[in-house]
């Protein structure tokens, strides 16, 4: 005699081939049970099913018919009769097995289960590769907040020294002679003394000094912050995207896996998309009739591309696209390492571009 | 404040419903108090619904007690004003492909009681068939995907009840960005009669760029 066994939000139903009850086993009413229990059912037995075949056994089933995916069961079929029954049935079934007594009892109940679900799966969704998004998110950040500090800094600090600006235009070297030395005069660096020996800036007291010395030292620990972002990043680029990381380096990597969204999503586009992330303002603009089509986005600053003469470009943009494509798939698929074959490749390729006239 | 459809407010030109959850905002609409009940603000520029009111809709099927299937339901700021509207005997099954934004909806899930969040494809309505309990009075539809269409349809023929209602945003730019919206709207039309019959539309700009809400029923 044949029995479907079907999983759902409350319990285990057995139905037999004429639609009839002959079996359920509830999951309990802790609406987190009934969840881990379901989502567990999708894959693997629980101990209701298991069950169930020791008592439906003594009254004569021998042929046991699942929904779902089970270890080294072989008779399984997706939405057979008793699924559909069941789902088609649910409520009244639930009041008939005395699970609830009312229609009520059993939608909010299930609706419990189902936001406990819910949680499990958003849990689940969190992949590591969404930690770089994350990472990329807080460099851009980063890098907004230290350019208009930095910005501020000189302007405030060039109220004592303003010749400073013109002569010092790397804003790290900058941050280290104010957070360093603080006034002018204290400043042992050579090719600075004859303009401050002359400089027109305002003589200011300690505690004026002093405060932006401080604002100084908090702009370089950003800037060292950043440092440490970019090496988090690498790391965690290292376990999940190797390849990707060998071919185009951790600052494109970081910023391309956050733009496409993701590994997985990455892995499953065009090398063309790909090509054009970052150039989606010029790219609509040629698909609405103006202005020529875009060659590469952000894997333009891969010095490949960014380095060659522009007749050229298109061309790397699309070796390099390419083979990020491929990369892309082989850190999410088979996870074997490929990248220094990959790097071969494209310098190979590179070459043969360059070589044309 | 006058009641234009039943459980749907109008007062100065702006939409309300009754708040489900008193002293709750879901985000950050104002509340108002008439005759000792709250009201929660229906923004028309950020729910497509409240902009198809604003723009004149004439046929609003969503009533109180009705079981919802909502495609695209995001965080839950339209979907709030579903709730409000089905209160506590109906039933709102939202179903998000974005784990980040049906997060936020949990919260509102909870405390409302009426909602049930659900993490899936609506290309694939077999796939939470075992998480909605019943066929439905209404499907409503918002997603921003080329094949939106065929999603509609699809879960209409799964879980729609025989004269239930359904109604669509169309976003002219998911399905073809690059064709005019008045050509997408006749061949979207001519593909949704095929299934079911359309009993209202309207336009939501200035609201929403290029999108047609469409209302209609499975007869």
């Amino acid at each position: 005699m044949r029995v479907y066994i079907v999983s759902t939000l409350i319990g285990i139903f057995g139905i037999n081939d004429r639609k009839k009850v002959v079996y359920f086993k509830s999951f309990g009413n802790d609406p987190k049970k009934s969840a881990e229990k379901f989502k567990l059912s999708q894959i693997d037995f629980v101990d209701e099913e298991k069950q169930s075949k020791i008592q439906l056994g003594k009254k004569g089933y021998r042929e046991f018919i699942f929904g779902y995916r089970k270890p080294n069961e072989k008779n399984i079929e997706n939405n057979n009769i008793g699924e559909k029954f069941v789902k088609d049935n649910l409520i009244k079934l639930a009041m008939e097995k005395g699970f609830a007594k009312t229609p009520n009892e059993v939608t909010q109940f299930i609706t419990k289960v189902t936001i406990q679900l819910t949680k499990v799966h958003i849990k689940k969704s969190v992949t590591r590769d969404g930690l770089i998004i994350q990472v990329n998110g807080a460099l851009e950040d980063l890098d907004k907040s230290i350019n208009v500090y930095i910005e501020r800094l000189r302007e405030w600090y060039g109220l004592h020294f303003p010749e400073i600006n013109r002569k010092i235009s790397g804003h790290e070297k900058f941050i280290q002679i104010v957070s360093k030395y603080g006034k002018r005069e204290n400043i042992k660096e050579n090719d600075l003394q004859e303009l401050i020996n002359n400089s027109m800036g305002a003589d200011l007291k300690d505690e004026d000094i002093e405060i932006m010395r401080v604002f100084a030292t908090k702009i370089q620990e950003m800037i060292n912050l950043r440092e440490s972002l970019s090496k988090y990043s690498e790391k965690v680029l290292k376990e999940v995207a190797p390849n990707l990381l060998n071919i185009i380096g951790t600052t494109l990597a970081t910023k391309i896996i956050a733009k496409s969204g993701g590994l997985k999503k990455m892995s499953r586009m065009p090398s063309s998309t790909i090509q054009l992330i970052g150039a989606e303002k010029a790219l609509f603009r040629y698909l609405h009739g103006k202005g020529k089509s875009p060659r590469h986005g952000i894997i333009f600053s891969h010095p490949l591309i960014q380095n060659s003469k522009d007749e050229n470009r298109g061309k790397m943009a699309r070796l390099i696209a390419s083979k990020i494509s491929i990369a892309s798939k082989i850190d999410y698929f088979s996870k074997e390492f490929k990248g220094n074959a990959l790097k071969d490749e494209i310098n190979r390729k590179a070459k043969i571009i360059l070589s044309k006239k | 404040m006058k009641e234009i459809f039943p459980d749907v407010f109008i007062e100065n030109n702006k939409i309300f419903t009754k708040n489900l959850t008193p002293g709750e905002k879901v985000y950050g609409e104002d509340l108002i108090i008439r005759d000792d009940i709250e009201y929660r603000n229906w923004n028309y520029t950020r729910s497509k619904l409240a902009a198809g009111l604003k723009n004149g809709l004439k046929e609003f099927p969503l009533k109180k007690g009705m079981k919802v299937l909502y495609l695209g339901v995001a965080s839950g700021t339209s979907a709030s004003h579903f709730s409000d509207i089905i209160n506590k005997e109906g039933l709102l099954y939202g179903v998000d492909i974005a784990e980040r934004v049906l997060r936020e909806l949990i919260i509102h899930a909870e405390k409302r009681e009426n909602i049930v969040p659900i993490l899936a494809d609506s290309r694939l309505p077999e796939n939470y068939s075992s998480l909605v309990l019943e066929k439905v009075d209404l499907v409503f539809e918002d997603v921003a995907s080329s094949d939106q269409i065929e999603i509609f349809i699809r879960n209409c023929d799964y879980y729609l009840k025989q004269n239930g209602y359904a109604i669509i945003a169309i976003k002219s730019q998911s399905i073809d960005v690059t064709k005019d919206p008045e050509i997408i709207y006749k061949e979207s039309l001519k593909e949704l009669k095929k299934h079911l019959t359309i009993i209202d539309k309207v336009k939501l700009d200035p609201y929403e760029k290029h999108h047609l809400l469409v209302v209609l029923q499975k007869k």
